[in-house]
């Protein structure tokens, strides 16, 4: 392990692992709330500055289009924000997975209101589940700010470069799940301070030793 | 007797934490594959003890390569390790054939039992 705040490769495996697991833990707990199979793919992690997270994003999607963002601050030795973004469209899918009860809801409730509840119920477990469990793992405990929610808006205005802080370091999660077949494509981030990646760095170590 | 144990999973980390979880002393002979096809593919070659498969890899998942082993070697004795614990997954492995499954991180005391109950269905 090295003693600055890079991430070396060996690192960034172990946290790779890490996070699928926890998001094998995200995707079990959201099946069991909305009573639907999860298909996981393989995640892939990448490691960069927040201030190139920007381009980072707009070469994972299309700027043009609608994406909806929910986002999720969490303290502890680690501690920083989680964002999850679903492409244009899962919204309104999500609700219809959800069934008859939300769709006699969707009559009655402004359209624009119940998708923005959804979204953030659905983000709210995969989020709250992951970073509990790579915090659980890494020996943490997290305390979460409700959850925010951006429906629907321009991708290249959404992530604008001011969203965040330049002098983070970005944790990206891609992954794609299929929810029964329907596929809803996520993206899962957490954006950390340096002396988080500093913890982080000294976390996995720790993590590690139990497999030596 | 547990003998040959053959390793499947795409993470090489993931490979690494499960063999530190294995005595050491027991004289066992590792193998690992990266993904479900060269799995299955090993399986044929070395006719392993017992097998350790991940379910969500490249090239062909977990599920599908314990399927095709035991459509091979219906006595196939396949552990799987997985870090999707959905009820619905677990479920689906266990009907297909899998002998166990274990939640992944692997922990000592459960690959322990694992290979022991293994070692006994092999007597």
């Amino acid at each position: 392990m090295t003693d600055d705040l890079t991430i070396s490769e060996e690192e960034a495996d172990i946290l790779q692992e890490i996070m699928n697991i926890a998001f094998g833990k995200a995707a079990a707990d959201l099946a069991e709330i909305i009573n639907i199979m999860v298909n996981l793919s393989v995640p892939k992690i990448a490691m960069l500055q927040a201030a190139d997270l920007h381009g980072y994003l707009m070469g994972e999607m299309d700027g043009s289009q609608g994406i909806s963002v929910i986002e999720q601050g969490f303290w502890g030795e680690f501690r920083g924000s989680a964002f999850l973004i679903f492409q244009s469209g899962a919204g309104k899918e999500l609700i219809s997975m959800l069934g008859s009860d939300m769709e006699s809801a969707f009559e009655a409730e402004a359209a624009d209101v119940l998708e923005r509840e959804t979204l953030m119920e659905v983000g709210n477990i995969l989020i709250g589940a992951c970073v509990g469990k790579v915090t659980e793992l890494l020996q943490d405990v997290v305390t979460y700010s409700p959850p925010r929610v951006i429906v629907e808006n321009k991708a290249d205005d959404v992530l604008a470069d001011g969203l965040f802080d330049p002098t983070y370091m970005a944790i990206v999660l891609k992954t794609l799940f299929c929810f029964n077949e329907r596929n809803v494509n996520g993206l899962l981030f957490l954006v950390a301070s340096q002396e988080s990646i500093a913890w982080l760095k000294r976390a996995l170590c720790v993590f590690m030793e139990q497999y030596e | 007797m547990i003998r040959k144990i053959l390793i499947v999973d795409d993470s090489p980390i993931s490979r690494r934490m499960l063999k530190s979880c294995i005595a050491k002393d027991m004289g066992y002979e590792f193998h690992e594959a990266g993904d479900g096809l060269e799995g299955l593919n090993r399986y044929k070659e070395l006719a392993p003890d017992v097998t350790f498969m991940d379910l969500t890899m490249p090239v062909m998942d977990g599920a599908t390569s314990l399927r095709e082993i035991l459509a091979f070697d219906k006595d196939a004795l396949v552990i799987v390790s997985t870090a999707d614990v959905q009820i619905k997954s677990i479920t689906n492995v266990l009907e297909i054939g899998a002998f166990l499954v274990l939640k992944k991180p692997p922990t000592k005391e459960g690959v322990c039992d694992a290979l022991t109950m293994a070692a006994e269905q092999r007597r």
